[in-house]
């Protein structure tokens, strides 16, 4: 049986999994909404992604955890943080990438990767929202538009209108304030959008701009941030299939580095993480459906 | 400490619409023309083989004037590009360098220019992604920086950073200005050692100053055009205080925003017969309303002050917007309190001595209790309602006391306030909901209190 | 080892509470300083014990109600300690140094609590003029005057010499420890050395240097070698401590930190006064115009000096392999400096991370993602181009 290696990004608002077997190969990949950090997120995520590699808990040997609830799990072997592995997770997805951005629910980050790929820079919101996906879903909710179609309906709008606050809850009242004035709500979107992409401008400024640069994490799913911030930084943002595994796709590969530089020497405890996974998803107190969201395993070099 | 005329404002894309008009007085439309003229004339210095001096703060353009150099002074610059709307491009560069937006938003701007600048150069232009055409890149270069700033050392700070920013190549003269603390009681307003103390060390610099550009002029320096240019910029601001004094009148004929818009001529414009010619206009202007009994707003039901740095992205829009209240800005400690606000003290003989104690007590430059016993005073002579208090968010200087003065003129004079934050020239930091809700609840405090004394 | 650490700690911990205690025990008065460059050598000459007025860790009370929310931490905790009266203890407060924000908090507190004896005497903020001593000398011999009237004692040349060679050993023992520490012979975590720096800042200075010749005389023994961490230079925090925790994360993640400029570390004790000048308070000045050479402050105007070439000679000097910026939100000195900062790391290759920091306390797992990431960083750069070589 071939060993396998798994990385799991357990985000703000989404866990995802990645499993790869021995050779690099992309058996699983998982993404499951969960609102808050949960490790419900996380079983319903790893059980999803284990069905759908077919392997069973024994075949994984190494596991690394990423994201704001990396260490929280105890079936880590370690953890590294989610700047690390979205820059390695988007370079195997687009080999040529020099820039990440990468837009998730409670952060947003901006990357920039040496000709080897490596971090060059890095720049990251502070504990503010502006200019993240919490931001969005504040304003949605203030305009009363479903957040998977807040995009859509942005970009039916002619025209934009300015939204200066930066705080999300500032920017919440004028938009009601907008609102009442009687702006039409595409308009309205477009430029929250819109304000959302000169944030993120600014987090660019911060690293400087290298092209091509690729974009992941949820936002990248939205198509008027996408269009909104490609305009803004005059360029065509590359969204990989798998935008939103990238973090757990670098996890996994850094799960696969330690087991090849490890692989001379057989680990004694490689049963441990089989015996954390099983606790982990057996826990009684909680049964837990697998996720609802399989991605289509992606396919890359690694 | 700054100023510029706006030219009509454009409303701005959230701003709700308005019901009543400001009455705006005609002599504005001269002092845009001044203004306008003044930038004109810097845009062509350099090709017409003038130096060009960059300075900030205090007003030392008759120091200059006289020594045929043409200046550009920041805080005019930052304003003229807000009310322009075009500050938001020099903004953008300074946050895209790493320049903090919580950082003095006229020195972001003003820096901002430099940078411009300085990448007029094509590849530069390239780098930076900077449009040559906007206004910003059309002030030049400086050949020389003289920094002077009464009491903020942000103002120090913004030129020494103009300095890095042009290479260390242009060369700066540092006059420190001490703040007027008052240690003993004998430190008074305009008076007592302490005061004469300060004076005389920035007198002594002022003159070391005229050697420096003595120095980069060749030139000996003109001393009876220094008297001659403050002859007119003394006289100006004598008629200027003059004309606002007769603002106590009821309905009052000229409002703040009117001085904020004639602030120029006592700020940076050149002194000469213009700047007296306008506010000779001016006042006869003023005059003349009073004798027909016309207000500066439709309706005068409440008399208010303004105390903070004027807001130059929104200057005619609130003006507009009070005038929808019934509510007259009759005077603030911006125009009322700065800009050769004692021209009295001025000899033309030797005019360096007057010239450095207005620079010495212009608003920022005196400490708290001093600001307040003069607000309180300006508000007892024009009979105020109430305050208003904008906190320039990026210009600590000038908002830092307003708590006191709250205080102060609540416990005192009993009068209601409205505060709330807003900025220069940086839009971003003002919030229009916040400020409607807080000027009503003023306006309704003035009107409970005048129930009660009926 | 480590009840000498643990006095420190103490002392830095609860500042006024060690100072009520001294003044009761000793009966002698207390003056308080603000930040950046008083020379409290001047006070203690007086007999009375120098204090700085330290930011506290408390959220904004009242004082909240006097300032607003704009002005950088430590001068809304200073006015704030003022508004709920607990700064009472000191006799006096004097101050020297010119910051737009510290000037608003001074004429806050004034006007707050005008019982409050609060003096300046500006010290000029421009260095290099022709005139930049003389007026220094004149400022601090007014500033000595005053403080003769204030506290009705006489100042005399002997004592300001005296003062001046505590002073002086206080920081060249302190300078000691850093210099043990950045070559590796002890490890004192930066949390640990902010203790010893704010305590001298509070404590009777003759008491701290007993307690620091105690402390290197204790150290000495033990010289483990340094672990595998990446070495971090710290920079920022012009006027106040940055909190311990945030020094133990930086620590936590990987990093060791080796050296500092921060103002309750390396900039606190890196300028001695010339006890060779005759003229104690023209050593005074002079030591104060010089400050710059040694450790450049963006709060004053000094053409010839720029803090970020000096910043990258002094990572390097100490083998640190990058940079953490800690940078107190609406800092304007330090605003106005970090993009030049940024800039010259950037060019020169040497990785750098700028953490900005509030009084109302920081996002804590943001801090940890970026320090973690900026420490993987170093070490996959470092093994690049150790596979490179
Ligand atoms: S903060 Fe205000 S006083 Fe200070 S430099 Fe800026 S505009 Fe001038
Ligand atoms: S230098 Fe910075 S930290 Fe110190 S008082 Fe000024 S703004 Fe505050």
């Amino acid at each position: 049986m071939k060993s396998h290696v798994l990385g799991i990004d357990f985000g703000s608002t989404t866990a995802k999994v990645v499993i790869l077997d021995e050779d690099g190969n992309t058996v699983a990949s998982c993404v499951s909404q969960k609102g808050a950090v949960s490790d419900e997120g996380v079983r319903a995520a790893l059980r999803g992604a284990f069905e759908q590699a077919g392997i069973n808990l024994s075949a994984v040997v190494r596991v690394v955890s990423t994201g704001y609830g990396r260490r929280m799990l105890d079936i880590a072997d370690r953890t590294i943080t989610e700047i690390t592995c979205h820059a390695r997770g988007a370079r195997a997805l687009v080999p040529e990438a020099r820039l990440v951005i990468d837009i998730g629910g409670q952060d947003s980050k901006v990357i920039a990767l040496d000709r080897n790929g490596l971090v060059a820079r890095f720049a990251m919101n502070d504990r503010c929202a502006a200019g993240t996906g919490k931001f969005l879903e504040v304003l949605a909710r203030a305009v009363n538009v479903e957040l998977d179609d807040m995009g859509a309906e942005a970009l039916k709008a002619e025209e934009t209108v300015a939204i200066t606050s930066m705080c999300a809850t500032f920017a919440e009242t004028e938009v009601i304030s907008l609102l009442a004035e009687g702006r039409p709500k595409q308009v309205i979107l477009a430029g929250v959008h819109q304000s959302i992409a000169s944030r993120t401008v600014g987090l660019v400024g911060r690293v400087g701009k290298h092209d091509p640069i690729v974009m992941t994490g949820g936002v990248a799913q939205n198509i008027a941030a996408v269009h909104f911030l490609g305009k803004a930084l005059e360029t065509r943002l590359i969204i990989p299939t798998g935008a939103q595994i990238a973090g757990a796709l670098g996890a996994a590969l850094f799960a696969l580095d330690d087991l090849r530089s490890a692989s001379k020497v057989k680990r004694d405890d490689d049963d441990a993480v089989e015996g954390k996974l099983e606790q982990l998803l057996a826990d009684p107190q909680r049964c837990t459906p697998a996720c609802g969201k399989k991605e289509t395993p992606v396919t890359f070099k690694a | 400490m700054s100023a510029i005329i706006t030219p009509e404002q454009r409303i701005l894309g959230a701003e709700p619409p308005i019901a009543k008009k400001a009455n705006r007085l005609q002599a504005t439309k001269l002092n845009n023309q001044m203004v306008n003229a003044y930038w004109e004339d810097l845009f062509r210095a350099k090709e017409e083989g003038r130096l060009v001096c960059w300075t900030e703060g205090i007003q030392l353009n008759p120091i200059l004037q006289a020594a045929d150099i043409a200046w550009c002074h920041g805080e005019a610059a930052a304003a003229l590009l807000a009310a322009r709307k075009e500050s938001a491009a020099p903004q953008a560069h300074m946050e895209t360098l790493g320049y903090d937006r919580e950082l003095c938003s006229y020195a972001r701007t003003h820096i901002g220019c430099g940078v411009m600048n300085q990448s007029s150069t094509v590849e530069a232009q390239t780098l930076l992604n900077v449009d040559a055409r906007t206004l910003g890149s059309r002030i030049p270069a400086p050949d020389m920086i003289i920094s002077a700033y009464p009491f903020c050392s942000t103002g120090q700070q913004w030129d020494n950073e103009l300095y890095r920013t042009f290479g260390k190549k242009v060369p700066i003269f540092n006059i420190s200005m001490d703040w007027v603390w008052g240690n003993k009681s004998s430190a008074k307003y305009m008076s007592g050692p302490e005061f004469r103390e300060k004076v005389a060390f920035l007198k002594k610099q002022l003159q070391d100053c005229v050697r420096f550009i003595e120095g980069i002029t060749g030139k000996p320096y003109d001393w009876d055009r220094l008297s001659e240019i403050m002859k007119y910029t003394k006289r100006a601001a004598e008629l200027r205080l003059e004309a606002m004094r007769l603002c106590k009148a009821r309905p009052s004929p000229a409002s703040f925003f009117e001085w904020t818009n004639s602030i120029a001529p006592v700020n940076f414009l050149p002194g000469g017969p213009e700047i007296v010619h306008y506010f000779e206009q001016k006042k006869a202007e003023i005059e003349s309303r009073i004798a027909q009994g016309i207000g500066s707003v439709p309706v005068e039901k409440y008399r208010l002050w303004w105390d903070g740095i004027m807001n130059w992205n929104k200057i005619g829009w609130l003006s507009d917007k009070f005038a929808g209240y019934d509510a007259c800005m009759v005077a603030g400690r911006y125009t009322h309190m700065g800009f050769w606000q004692e021209p009295q003290v001025i000899d033309l003989r030797d005019p360096l001595d007057g010239m450095a104690q207005n620079y010495i007590t212009c608003p920022i430059s005196i400490s708290a209790p001093q600001v307040i016993e003069k607000i309180i005073e300006h508000c007892e002579y024009y009979e105020i309602d109430g305050l208003i208090l904008h906190g320039a968010r990026t210009c600590r200087a000038f908002s830092y006391p307003q708590y006191m003065i709250a205080d102060a003129v609540g416990k005192r004079l009993g009068l209601p306030v409205a505060m709330f934050e807003g900025d220069m020239v940086d839009e971003t930091f003002y919030k229009d909901e916040v400020v409607s809700s807080r000027v009503e609840a003023m306006l309704e405090a003035i009107d409970a209190s005048r129930a009660r004394m009926r | 080892m480590n009840t000498v650490l643990d006095k420190f700690a103490q002392a830095a911990q609860r500042p006024y509470e060690h100072v009520k205690a001294w003044k009761q025990e000793r009966g002698v008065k207390a003056v308080g300083t603000l930040p950046m460059h008083f020379p409290a050598e001047i006070i203690h000459a007086t007999g009375a014990l120098p204090v700085i007025v330290q930011e506290m860790p408390d959220a904004i009370t009242s004082g909240g109600g006097a300032m607003y929310p704009f002005f950088c931490g430590y001068t809304r905790s200073i006015v704030d300690q003022v508004t709920e009266d607990q700064l009472g203890f000191l006799d006096a407060i004097m101050f020297t140094d010119h910051c737009v924000q510290l000037l608003s908090a001074a004429d806050v507190i004034r006007i707050s609590r005008p019982e409050t004896t609060i003096h300046f005497h500006q010290l000029i903020a421009s260095l290099r003029q022709p005139w930049s001593l003389e007026s220094s000398v004149k400022t601090l011999r007014e500033l000595v005057a005053d403080l003769e009237e204030v506290l009705g004692v006489v100042v005399t040349e002997e004592a300001l010499r005296h003062s001046i060679s505590v002073f002086n050993e206080n920081r060249r023992l302190i300078r000691d420890l850093y210099q043990m520490r950045r070559t590796g012979q002890i490890q004192l975590r930066a949390s640990q050395m902010q203790h010893i720096v704010k305590s001298s800042m509070v404590m009777d200075k003759e008491t701290h240097n007993a307690l620091l010749r105690e402390l290197i005389a204790s150290l000495k023994t033990s010289t483990a070698p340094r672990s595998d961490t990446v070495a971090i230079y710290v920079s920022g925090h012009l006027c106040h401590a940055p909190r311990p925790e945030i020094l133990d994360l930086i620590e936590e993640c990987g990093a060791t930190i080796v050296d500092d400029d921060l103002y309750t570390g390396y900039r606190y004790v890196s300028t001695d006064v010339d006890a060779g000048i005759g003229d104690p308070i023209v050593a005074l000045a002079t030591a104060y115009i010089r400050k710059n050479d040694n450790v450049p402050c963006p709060t004053r105007i000094d053409p010839e000096v720029d803090w970020e070439e000096w910043l990258l000679g002094a990572v390097d000097r100490c083998g640190a392999q990058g940079l953490v910026v800690l940078l107190v939100k609406f800092c304007e000195p330090h605003y106005f400096a970090y993009p030049r900062i940024k800039a010259a790391f950037e060019r020169n290759d040497v990785p750098h991370l700028m953490i900005e920091t509030e009084h109302d306390g920081v996002a804590m797992e943001n801090v940890r993602t970026k320090v973690e990431s900026f420490v993987e960083m170093i070490k996959v750069q470092r093994a690049a181009r150790a596979v490179a070589a």
